[in-house]
């Protein structure tokens, strides 16, 4: 079957898809990438095209997220794109009508407002990752509840008690705080909920205008909690596509889809062997060039470098035969 | 013959070529302190008060390099105002102050105050005060005022030109600096010059901008009298001279309409930039990004960001060439 690959590299988690000639997902697959970006694409190939028998032929990749870069040196990327437009894509694709996407992931969050399918204006946090997936992976784990059971219990609450949400330090010590004072914690857990929509609607929304229809998606967005809060806010209906966690993959494949449908070229797709044989090792050391002491970070299959980036001046990312940077160029 | 050290930080990239010029004409030797890198940024960073902002801390980086330079003098000037009625941030007031405190064994520090709030009767004092480390020739030191002057509007010429201000500078010095005049896109650029037009501050913002195909607009392209004009329109004036033109800059293109976008460059812990990003935010039509740098060095989030500006700027693009207006 012919199909086309979206990545998403990011912070927490690492997404596949596959998606068809018709834009219709095929397969998901989504790991947390640990720390570990390379090991992440390369399990999480695995992991595609493990199970049923069907045969796919990848005629294009996209990747987005943070390790978009590295993720496009990997597999070979068609089109490298930021998360921004990519969850921009999917979600027009899947509703045509959308205004406003609500995104949260594991280190960032981000508004997005489009109007008749495109972008005509986002923000995303600035310095504070308050609110963002990791700082309530966080409070899960100090408060003993598995992050998947957040949100069911969250919503529970009769009367969510209020939290700081101005800063993920003093919402934590609020949160402390109100524990010892023998608050429930599924009213703990509704008010931390609450105090994140804050933090959201004043720091990223900040003089947005929200309308109708909002998707909200992103690792966070498996939060009914956070759902809730955000439907009682904005009191408008929050929509949560079936495929919320793996946006930013589907648009990265649609994006491929479009640039290699539209230029009638082959894929930059280095194959299967390419990536699943190869020992690939990074390593990052400090340049002595300049004062700038930049920390390059070198790719290396079978110790073949294969790239460099972190130089400030680009005398290591430019080394390297040019043609096979072609892929790093952002389209 | 005297070497005076000239920091590379803060209003070097307004008026270097005038100090310059002053200190050459009377005999001095200038010596600058290198780019801006790690090493700058670590060294400023330890030894600043950590209140002071970034483009500060990398200041006392600046000055500290001079140390091995071997320089008799640091010219450290203290700015307070520039024109009448207008003033500079106060953390400059105290600059050569806080410079003494932070920094041991320093050579001289010339400390030159500019006050030109009400009238410039004490700048000319201050001039033959500064000039006067070198010379006790009242007449030679009023000369190489107004040498460096000419230059300084020679300078001002160069930056009008469509270069940044570091640009300028290197121009101004007989380097040759290339301008591509092909740009899909025009996106104005505001902050603070000593944050913005420092690569490394910066994260060369406007050196990316350029390299995804737009053509980067600053306040030093737009006529003073526009800029002022524009900013007169908000109730109350704005007293802080870069503010202020930042604000009448920001209106000044939000109405032209070749403009595409603005993108705001404001310093994390900076005082004026908090206010001013926020005004400009809110009267600003067009698509408006505020992006906030300081210590960090992970380039990222800002290529993200650039990245995701212009393909929306693209886009939108698309979209009004549908004939339908998409500026709400």
């Amino acid at each position: 079957m012919i199909c086309y690959l979206g990545v998403d590299i990011g912070s927490v988690s690492s997404n596949f898809v596959l998606i068809d000639q018709t834009g219709k997902l095929k397969k998901k697959v989504y790991i947390r990438t640990q720390g570990n970006p390379v090991k992440a694409i390369k399990e999480g190939y695995l992991m595609l095209k493990e199970g049923e028998g069907i045969e796919f032929e990848i005629r294009g990749v996209g990747t987005t997220g943070s390790g978009r870069h590295l993720a496009s040196i990997l597999l070979g990327a068609d089109v490298v794109k930021n998360e921004i437009t990519a969850h921009a894509v999917a979600a027009s694709c899947l509703y045509p009508e959308v205004k406003t996407i609500i995104e949260i992931g594991g280190q960032d969050s981000k508004i997005i407002i489009l109007d008749r399918g495109i972008v005509t204006d986002f923000a995303m946090n600035t310095v504070c990752a308050a609110g963002t997936g990791s700082f309530l992976d966080q409070q899960a784990a100090r408060l003993n509840i598995p992050i998947e059971e957040f949100g069911r219990k969250a919503v529970l609450s009769s009367q969510p008690v209020r939290i700081a949400g101005r800063c993920g330090v003093f919402a934590e010590s609020d949160m402390i705080h109100k524990q010892q004072m023998g608050y429930p914690v599924e009213d703990i857990l509704m008010g931390l909920c609450e105090a994140l929509v804050r933090n959201y609607m004043n720091n990223v929304a900040k003089g947005k205008r929200i309308e109708e229809l909002v998707v909200f998606q992103g690792g966070v967005a498996a939060n009914i909690g956070l759902r809730k809060a955000f439907e009682n806010f904005l009191e408008m209906k929050i929509n949560v596509p079936e495929h919320y966690n793996v946006m930013g993959a589907i648009g990265a494949a649609v994006l491929a889809k479009e640039y290699i449908e539209q230029k009638r070229i082959k894929t930059a797709f280095k194959g299967e062997e390419f990536i699943l044989e190869g020992e690939f090792v990074s390593k990052s050391f400090e340049c002595g060039g300049c004062p700038n002491l930049c920390e390059v970070v070198c790719i290396k299959r079978d110790d073949k470098p294969l790239a460099y980036w972190g130089d400030r001046c680009r005398r290591w990312e430019t080394s390297l035969n040019k043609g096979d940077r072609r892929n790093l160029k952002v389209v | 013959m005297k070497r005076v050290g000239i920091p590379q930080g803060l209003f070097y990239y307004y008026y270097y070529p005038l100090w310059k010029v002053f200190f050459t004409f009377l005999g001095a030797e200038v010596v600058k302190s290198s780019p801006t890198s790690k090493k700058t940024v670590d060294i400023g960073v330890n030894l600043a008060v950590d209140e002071a902002c970034f483009p500060i801390k990398v200041y006392y980086g600046h000055v500290s390099d001079l140390l091995k330079k071997d320089v008799d003098y640091i010219f450290v000037p203290r700015f307070i105002s520039i024109e009448t009625r207008s003033y500079i941030c106060p953390k400059f007031m105290g600059l050569p102050d806080m410079i003494k405190a932070g920094i041991k064994e320093l050579p001289e520090i010339i400390d030159m105050t500019v006050d030109l709030s009400r009238t410039d009767k004490g700048f000319k004092q201050e001039i033959l005060k500064t000039g006067s480390f070198f010379t006790n020739n009242k007449k030679k030191i009023k000369e190489a005022y107004n040498y460096a002057l000419e230059e300084y509007k020679r300078f001002g010429e160069l930056v009008r030109q469509g270069y940044t201000r570091q640009e300028a500078i290197k121009v101004w010095e007989g380097e040759e600096v290339f301008l591509s005049e092909k740009a899909d896109l025009n996106i104005g650029v505001l902050g603070h010059g000593y944050s913005l037009y420092d690569d490394f501050i910066s994260m060369s913002i406007v050196k990316r901008l350029r390299d995804m195909g737009a053509k980067v607009h600053l306040p030093e392209h737009i006529k003073g009298e526009d800029i002022e004009k524009e900013a007169a329109s908000l109730p109350k004036r704005v007293f802080w001279t870069l503010g202020r033109k930042m604000v009448g800059s920001a209106f000044y293109m939000d109405k032209n309409s070749d403009i595409d976008g603005i993108i705001y460059v404001a310093c994390f812990g900076c005082g004026p930039d908090s206010l001013i990003g926020e005004v400009i935010e809110r009267k600003v039509k067009k698509p408006f990004m505020l992006l906030t740098v300081d210590e960090h060095t992970g380039e990222g989030g800002i290529v993200t960001r650039l990245e995701a500006f212009c393909d929306m700027l693209i886009r939108r693009r698309k979209l009004s060439e549908s004939n339908i207006s998409c500026y709400g």
